[in-house]
């Protein structure tokens, strides 16, 4: 449906580079990235916004690279939300339909119809000033619908609602990508996109850096900065060589990985995700794992229970639920033992 | 209460001294003006006369060129071209050139051998000694008020609601018309007051291009310059009222369409 091709586009200093991309109907793409990555330049290039130097612009096989913004059939919801202020809720839904050139009733019809869907009826008459963030994202999305637009562009929609709108607002995309809306949603949080997301694509510095599945993208991260979007944080640079016939990873403080399946060189880094540390008292009996000792440095509660931070030589950053710790009797000072599986350690270029 | 730094109070005094020095000679000029003078003058046809060409002349004046500032301001704000500080540089000129000076440079191009006078003199119109070329000074002096403050209005506005606008379909005309210029509203609407008022007063580059009709400015100096000082007082006293309650009657209005606009526009298209 939608494909980019070779795309690039220099801003001052900073370039949109070699951006390949494809969306097909119905998809819900996320594009991940952190703020000045460029991803909110790309969505103005796809709605029309800005023009790149270079590269196509395909929608349902034609070039609209060139089209004007009008022609596009492209909506997109700011991270603002850029509703018009000097207006009331309804004279912004309604703004499309009056461009357009349609009649009252009609306008009045379609402009309730929206604002059914989207729960905001009770506030059509309302000045938007007086709105709230949750009221005004509904607003922009119920006014960007309403042109019943090929492609939906959501530019961090999430960023500024709290924990019960963030829900609302999702079950809402959901539901509107389940009708068939196909949707380039870009956000620099990782939890939008394992929830919201069939396929994802991290951007980073103007380019594409890895796309794929959520479960493709996180679990098998191509590189350092997509790892910790994975919300990995044991890095670990190593040179791997063969000893006594096994693979082992040394870092520059001499802790040493077994590892499997990987080829002997310099200069690798090592990915292990937090959750797959297991803390235990005892010494663990299965010498095929990677074991080790450690100082407990800290403790801090984190999103689904604790992030504990272990001192064995270098920083291991370990999840544990709150009812585990309590079993285990985890307490900054206590020592402890870490073990992973060799197949849970992700070997990538460092570079 | 918070106490006052030792700063505070001296910029106090400061301010206090300025303020004074702008409203003791209007008030000396109010309290000299006897009420029979003052009277007599408001029946006099001639200052009445002054004063209504003075007033509508300006607006005009204003109203006609804003057509061309307004679009121009825009243009400024949100446009980047290569020599646009220079333009920028142009616009300001009249504002630091002496008026006399603007009214021999303007004179030149409205008289009949100027390129403007030629062209008007074919349709019968001559510029000089009328209130066509009235206006044409006024707004030669007065227009940057208009352009820079437009300009600072259309700056403000987020280019964000104009660019999300074009994507929900408006053209780039309708997007002036109904994003731009009412969220510019405010500071057109200062400009254009402070266009009109400037205009009005303004007697240097009037006074070069038309003697007569004679605008309120130029009858008070008549007035001083063949009768004196008190002869001239009452004039300079009513035009002062006069001018006073059109620029708060239209700055009225103009918050009020404003507010009209904000309220309805959901309703009416």
């Amino acid at each position: 449906m939608l494909k980019l091709t070779n795309i690039y586009r220099r801003l001052g200093d900073f370039a949109l580079t070699d951006i390949n991309l494809e969306v097909s109907d119905g998809q819900y793409y996320v594009l991940l990235g952190r703020s000045g990555s460029g991803k909110t330049q790309l969505l103005e290039l796809i709605a029309g916004l800005e023009h790149p130097d270079s590269g196509k612009i395909m929608m349902d096989e034609i070039d609209i690279t060139r089209h004007r913004i009008q022609d596009r059939k492209v909506g997109i919801v700011f991270q603002d939300y850029a509703v018009f202020p000097h207006m009331t809720v309804f004279g912004n839904i309604a703004y499309p339909l009056k461009a357009r050139k349609e009649d009252r009733k009609s306008i009045a019809e379609k402009v309730e119809k929206a604002a059914t869907e989207m729960n905001i009826k009770h506030i059509l008459g309302r000045n938007t000033q007086k709105l709230s963030g949750g009221e005004l994202q509904r607003v922009a999305l119920a006014r960007t619908l309403i042109t019943s637009p090929r492609l939906l562009l959501l530019d961090e929609p999430l960023s500024s609602l709290d924990a019960s709108l963030k829900d609302d607002l999702k079950r809402l995309l959901r539901k509107l990508n389940r009708e068939g809306q196909t949707i380039i949603h870009v956000t620099h949080d990782y939890s939008d996109a394992i929830s919201l997301a069939k396929k994802v694509g991290v951007i980073h510095n103007g380019k594409i850096i890895q796309e794929g599945s959520v479960d493709e993208v996180f679990k098998n991260p191509s590189n350092r900065f997509v790892a910790r979007y994975a919300g990995i944080r044991n890095f670990f640079r190593v040179d791997i060589s063969r000893e006594n016939g096994s693979l082992i990873g040394v870092t520059e403080r001499n802790i040493r990985f077994k590892l499997n399946g990987v080829a002997p060189g310099r200069d690798n880094l090592l990915l292990i995700k937090n959750d797959s540390i297991v803390l235990s008292n005892e010494l663990p009996s299965n010498k095929e794992l990677n074991i080790f000792k450690g100082k407990i440095t800290e403790i801090i509660p984190s999103e689904f229970g604790k992030e504990v931070i272990i001192d064995a030589g270098e920083l291991f950053y370990a999840n544990t639920l709150a009812s585990e710790m309590e079993k285990l009797r985890l307490r900054e000072g206590n020592e402890v033992w870490m073990s992973f599986s060799c197949k849970d350690i992700v070997v990538i270029n460092g570079n | 209460m918070n106490r006052n730094s030792i700063f505070t109070w001296i910029a106090m005094i400061l301010s206090s001294l300025v303020l004074l020095f702008i409203l003791a000679p209007l008030a000396g000029m109010f309290l000299h003006t006897g009420g029979t003078q003052f009277l007599e003058t408001v029946k006099d046809k001639e200052v009445h006369q002054s004063v209504w060409l003075t007033l509508w002349v300006s607006f005009i004046s204003t109203l006609v060129f804003s057509i061309a500032a307004v679009p121009f301001a825009w243009l400024l704000a949100r446009k980047k071209f290569p020599i646009k500080n220079f333009v920028q540089g142009i616009i300001d000129l009249p504002i630091v050139l002496p008026h006399t000076a603007a009214g021999i440079a303007l004179l030149g191009f409205i008289s009949r051998d100027g390129f403007l006078g030629k062209t008007a003199s074919l349709f019968g119109l001559n510029l000089v000694n009328h209130p066509s070329g009235i206006a044409l000074a006024m707004a030669f002096v007065s227009l940057p008020f208009l352009i820079n403050a437009a300009r600072d209005g259309f700056a403000a506005v987020p280019e964000r609601l104009e660019k999300a606008a074009l994507n929900l379909g408006a053209s780039h005309t309708k997007v002036f018309f109904t994003i731009s210029l009412p969220l510019a509203w405010r500071s057109i609407t200062t400009g254009f007051v402070m266009m009109f008022a400037r205009g009005m007063s303004e007697f240097g580059a009037v006074v070069i291009i038309a003697y007569h009709p004679m605008i309120a400015p130029v009858l008070i100096y008549e007035r001083f310059s063949s009768f004196g000082l008190n002869y001239a007082r009452p004039a300079s006293v009513f035009f002062i009222l006069v001018a006073l309650f059109f620029l708060i009657a239209l700055r009225l209005l103009s918050l009020k369409r404003r507010e009209k606009y904000v309220n309805t526009d959901a309703q009416t298209d």
